[in-house]
């Protein structure tokens, strides 16, 4: 079955989902100001400055259109279908992202492949910048939601939690984490006083989750004298960062970060006082560790500390942001929204399906292992499979696999 | 009214208005008029400039205030405000308070993340509380500048107004910039601008934020639109007409009209574009302001080897 029926098929699964479920689609709050957007099936093309009077209006819309993906503007606007200078920017809620494209997993992106769209050779995780083989620059990428990848951003959606509660004051009803449906999380914050915040302001909140210009004198650091443990914001966190960083470094990691010889073998051989030292004033005036080594060790502090948030995404005042309960066009998952209290035990591989009954045959090309729900599926290679309908969706979606037979479509 | 002349005339001179407080009736009702003085003429230059003086004028003030009375004046711009009860600490503000009046201020320590933030207050100093108010003073003045008044002003106002412009256009000449030189000098790019630039010259792929600084930093320095666009010619996903389509609404010669500028080096930081500072980068805040810099740099320093004749 050629790509065109595939996707036929597929948009013909979301018509039945965006059929039966569109009550469970909550359109935003201030739904009059918000701009929504859809991408196409057929067009790939983006069907922008859409705006709605009410919630049916918007239920019918998506039962019309199907989507592929469906959006809307962080952004309230008094006149949200204008043109965008002339919608009038009323404020926009602060969005954070946090995608494992962006970020270091343990996985490597093994998972990941890419193909030189120049010369065909495939390879495995990131795509390089240059093509080992023919130096070419464009690469189709096929990427993957592994477990590993999820667990990383949920870690780091947590911690942007736990800063935006403890340091920012917010409360948690008024955070909306939510897993994207792909390769990582949301955090949505609705709160009035936020919303007029301007670009600069929200660029100072991304520097401030990326620790980007911090300086530690600022922190109590002062001639052999360092934050401690208990403290709240930065300093705690610097002083934990370093805790962590000094137990665990290995000596050639000391190393590569450009630490001397004398220098590491005193960090190796004192650990035993450092740990002590925390319960005291930390171990700040240690011998044999000058300050332009603290420099750099307080640096990894800081970058173990930061939160790995999507600049772009939170300091953009007219971003459009997926919609909670509607489907990723590359995965056939739903975007999740999940509670601050139950976000450690939230599984998004599990609450994200969308599809549940029947199976679907399928030809994989090629996918690696993955997990959908409770059940383990591949990995697959040039194989004939019936599987059930959200992981054959995933593949569908993904371009991993065709549809084995011709489907009469309803 | 003399004082309200004399108010803008020391905001031109000195960008300072005084502390004359001889009468207090001609001090209080001397503002407004300044306010409506400055408003007429339409020079948000003008505007901005005396906005400024007369919050150094408020700052002066709100430095000799004490605690309560500063709470008092914080919550007429709805401040959310309390005193601490911590040592060297004098007040917690709601940090949107506090983003709100830094945005202008570039000494490291405004910086959000250098702050003692808890439970979304910031501390400060009372110093630093009559600071903040004094830039949330000088938004309100500017907010009330560009209200249009539409009153047809009288005679006697009208000439001092016209003096005033007068002077301001004297002092401005001396203000003004040097102009962009006509070819582009790539020697003088900024490290990140040059870093970008020498990205899509071997072809490799760059972030949109970069393109848009690269973009808009080569327009701005002179670049026509058919330059930028061959210079992207070499990306792999290369599209003649977006390109074009793209760099012509930066020039302005699109839709909004608007003529871009690059981001601030503050936000090229943000977003990864900036590869760390040289020591020019370290004088200024802007990757053109560095450009200007470098050129001036360039220039003494060609003119320079003549020797010294007898």
């Amino acid at each position: 079955m050629n790509r065109i029926e595939t996707k036929a098929f597929v948009k013909e699964k979301f018509s039945n989902y965006y059929r039966l479920s569109s009550a469970s689609i909550e359109p935003p709050s201030s739904l009059t100001n918000r701009e929504f957007a859809f991408l196409l099936f057929e067009e790939r093309m983006m069907l922008r400055h859409k705006g709605f009077a009410n919630t049916d209006d918007f239920r019918n819309m998506l039962k019309t259109v199907v989507p592929s993906h469906v959006y809307y503007s962080s952004a309230h606007y008094e006149k949200p279908e204008e043109e965008m200078e002339a919608k009038g920017w009323l404020g926009a809620d602060l969005v954070f992202d946090i995608d494992a494209d962006h970020i270091f997993t343990p996985c490597g992106k093994l998972h990941d492949t890419w193909t030189c769209t120049n010369c065909g050779i495939k390879g495995r995780g990131a795509p390089p910048e240059n093509c080992p083989n023919c130096n070419g620059q464009k690469f189709d990428d096929k990427s993957w939601p592994c477990e590993i990848c999820l667990e990383t951003t949920k870690g780091e959606t947590i911690k942007l939690i736990d800063v935006l509660t403890k340091d920012f004051g917010l409360s948690p009803q008024e955070l909306t984490p939510a897993f994207s449906g792909h390769r990582g999380y949301h955090v949505h914050v609705e709160n009035e006083i936020i919303q007029t915040l301007d670009q600069v302001a929200r660029k100072e909140i991304v520097d401030y989750m990326l620790g980007i210009g911090l300086e530690p004198k600022f922190h109590g650091f002062e001639e052999g004298e360092g934050p401690s443990l208990e403290e709240h914001g930065w300093r705690g966190r610097i002083a934990k960062g370093t805790y962590e960083f000094l137990l665990s470094a290995s000596a050639q990691k000391l190393e590569e970060m450009g630490l001397k010889k004398p220098v590491v073998n005193s960090i190796i051989n004192q650990r035993d006082k450092i740990l002590e030292s925390w319960k005291g004033r930390g171990p700040w005036k240690m011998k044999g560790v000058g300050p332009e080594s603290w420099k750099k060790i307080v640096q990894k502090a800081i970058e173990n500390q930061s939160v790995k948030i999507d600049t772009v995404v939170t300091t953009d005042i007219h971003r459009l942001i997926r919609l909670t309960n509607t489907l990723h066009g590359k995965t056939g998952l739903k975007k999740t929204t999940v509670s601050v209290s139950d976000i450690e035990r939230f599984d998004p591989l599990k609450e994200a399906v969308a599809f549940k009954e029947g199976t679907i045959s399928l030809l994989v090309s090629e996918a690696p292992e993955f997990r959908l729900g409770d059940e383990r599926y591949g990995p697959y290679k040039n194989v004939e499979v019936e599987l059930p309908t959200a992981a054959a969706l995933f593949l569908l979606c993904k371009g991993a696999a065709q549809l084995k037979e011709e489907k009469p479509l309803v | 009214m003399s004082r309200a002349e004399k108010r803008v005339e020391e905001a031109i001179l000195y960008a300072l208005v005084s502390e004359l407080q001889r009468n207090e009736e001609i001090e209080i009702l001397s503002f407004p008029i300044a306010v409506m003085m400055v408003s007429t003429t339409n020079d948000s230059f003008l505007k901005r400039r005396y906005a400024l003086a007369e919050a150094k004028r408020a700052y002066n003030l709100l430095k000799q205030e004490n605690k309560d009375k500063l709470t008092q004046i914080a919550n007429t711009f709805n401040w959310k405000i309390r005193p601490a009860k911590i040592e060297t600490v004098d007040f917690l503000l709601r940090f949107v308070d506090f983003l709100r009046n830094t945005t202008g201020f570039h000494e490291t320590k405004w910086k959000l993340i250098n702050r003692k933030m808890l439970d979304g207050e910031v501390l400060l100093t009372r110093d630093e509380a009559a600071r903040l108010l004094a830039e949330e003073v000088r938004a309100h003045i500017e907010r009330r500048l560009d209200t249009k008044t539409g009153l047809e002003l009288p005679q006697n106002i009208t000439t001092r107004v016209e003096r005033l412009q007068q002077l301001f256009l004297s002092r401005k000449g001396k203000m003004r910039t040097e102009e962009m030189p006509r070819e582009i000098v790539l020697d003088a790019f900024p490290p990140c601008i040059r870093q970008l630039y020498n990205t899509i010259l071997s072809g490799r792929h760059i972030s949109h934020i970069g393109r848009f600084a690269l973009t808009t930093f080569l327009i701005n320095s002179g670049m026509t639109v058919d330059n930028v666009v061959d210079l992207f010619r070499s990306l792999s996903d290369f599209n003649e007409r977006m390109t074009r389509y793209q760099a012509e609404h930066i020039a302005g010669g699109r839709g909004s009209r608007t003529k871009y500028i690059p981001p601030k080096c503050d936000t090229l930081r943000t977003h990864g574009v900036c590869p760390g500072m040289d020591e020019i980068c370290r004088r200024i805040r802007h990757p053109l302001a560095y450009y200007k810099r470098k050129l001036q740099i360039m220039k003494t320093v060609t003119q320079t080897p003549v020797a010294p004749r007898a």
